[in-house]
């Protein structure tokens, strides 16, 4: 058996219509996992007593680890919980008619929470304690403080984290094989193993993969140029 | 789905599971050791700036980094035996655990080029320069200035890809070696007790790499206590 070119090619226009998947199980699992990341990042901020010690267990838990046994344990355990809570209290609820990639969302945003809490403390570490200090001199509130002063700055800082983070959950997306989710990596393995070509459609997924890398870095890089412009020195 | 939940399956598959941690740990040690070797050598040609070199050096950074390693794991577990066979070397029957180790120095090797380069790139230049005003030559001025300080900054990142490479080698499994994400989805499809398995498999993760941060925590403090730290 030899390199067969053209299946590369074949296999590649076939994946193209299952990068929406990938892109949706990434671009979920992020924005979810900022809105627990800020969450666990605040509670953990503040002190807030009981709270904030269950945050610190569960960065803890998930950054220690891996990805594929969060999404075991959500896509076995979480089925059980909700079928005996529904037949104890008599709904007509049953697990199986979540979808499959509902696993997929839930777990991979718990695991992107852990680290974008840690994304979130450190962006608002790096701001100056002294700016806020001034911002409330000016007679800012609180929030308005957070809102003009330190989150454009902290978020400025986080880019490079933030864009880091992309790039690893959309690597991390090709887990959700596991659940039979059918994304790049499952694609490619379906084209793959009706095909008997396997080395040639996974150069296909790895192409695609490498083009997705390089789009996020350099969209990244625009955007920091954007955000960082407070930054530039100067009189203007 | 599976059988009601009992807790004696945890404690039981947390001692099954134990045995495997070897297989998981050579997958570490060897992908660290040979990664490290990889990337000293891959880091050279961008930090001496060498035409050609360079830029393969920089497209084998950018691929591993800019891929999956499940992806990778699977690109080589299929496509190495058909690349051996060109030359007439059948790699068909070839252990899984072979390329996986293959895989994974590959993947390491990558990202310790970017740690390689940071971390020699942290040094002052001017320090470079005041070994070469001392009359110390090139590999001089390196082992002796350039080195100990380098690897201050290096050991953080070390730490944490030692334990990032722990957590990929869950997905060895896919290749179909025996580690303990294996082990444990084997001993759960057999008795149909999934979650106290893969809770058992959590807590061994957590544990180990427990232990790995605080071993390299230790090794952290020593080694900034000794001086090592530019000042």
């Amino acid at each position: 058996m030899s390199f067969d070119l053209s299946f590369v090619w074949t296999a590649f226009v076939q994946l193209l219509g299952v990068i929406p998947i990938t892109l949706a199980i990434t671009v979920v699992s992020v924005v979810l996992g900022f809105i627990i990341g800020t969450a666990v990042a605040l509670l953990r901020q503040f002190r807030v007593p009981v709270l904030s010690q269950l945050a610190t267990a569960y960065v803890t838990f998930i950054r220690g680890t891996p990805m594929i046994t969060h999404l075991l344990l959500i896509y076995f355990g979480l089925p059980m919980i909700i079928d005996s809570v529904s037949s104890s209290l008599g709904l007509g609820f049953n697990s199986s008619s979540i979808p499959l990639i509902g696993f997929a969302y839930l777990s991979f945003s718990i695991t992107a929470g852990a680290y974008a809490s840690e994304i979130v403390r450190s962006g608002l570490l790096s701001v100056d304690r002294g700016q806020i200090e001034a911002a409330y001199s000016l007679g800012m509130t609180g929030t308005k403080a957070l809102r003009r002063i330190v989150l454009p700055q902290a978020f400025a800082a986080s880019l490079p984290n933030i864009s880091n983070m992309l790039i690893g959950m959309l690597h991390g997306s090709t887990l959700a094989f596991a659940v039979s989710v059918v994304e790049i990596n499952a694609k490619a393995q379906i084209v793959a193993s009706t095909n008997w070509k396997f080395f040639e459609a996974y150069v296909a997924a790895a192409l695609i993969f490498w083009g997705l890398t390089i789009m996020i870095e350099r969209l990244t890089a625009v955007a920091e140029k954007r955000f960082r412009s407070y930054n530039r020195g100067g009189v203007s | 789905m599976g059988a009601p939940f009992e807790f004696s399956y945890v404690i039981d598959y947390f001692v099954k599971l134990l045995p495997t941690i070897s297989t998981t740990l050579l997958i570490v040690v060897s992908a660290m050791v040979l990664g490290l070797i990889i990337s000293s050598i891959a880091a050279l040609p961008q930090m001496y700036n060498i035409p050609v070199l360079k830029q393969l050096s920089k497209l084998y950074v950018s691929f591993f980094r800019g891929t999956p390693i499940l992806i990778q794991l699977f690109l080589f577990y299929y496509g190495v035996p058909e690349i051996l066979g060109l030359f007439g070397i059948n790699a068909n029957r070839a252990p899984a655990i072979y390329f996986v180790i293959l895989t994974y120095s590959l993947h390491s090797g990558a990202f310790m080029v970017e740690m390689i380069r940071a971390s020699v790139a942290s040094v002052d230049r001017g320090q470079v320069e005041a070994a070469y005003a001392m009359g110390m030559s090139g590999p001089q001025a390196f082992f002796r200035i350039v080195l100990p300080q380098a690897y201050v900054t290096a050991l953080p990142i070390f730490a944490n890809m030692v334990i990032g490479s722990l957590k990929d080698t869950s997905l060895a499994f896919s290749v179909g070696v025996m580690e303990m994400t294996g082990k444990s989805s084997t001993l759960a499809t057999i008795s149909r007790h999934f979650i106290e398995a893969y809770i058992s498999l959590a807590l061994i993760y957590f544990v180990l790499s427990f232990v790995l941060e605080r071993v390299f925590g230790v090794l952290e403090r020593r080694v900034q206590k000794r001086g090592f730290a530019p000042i």
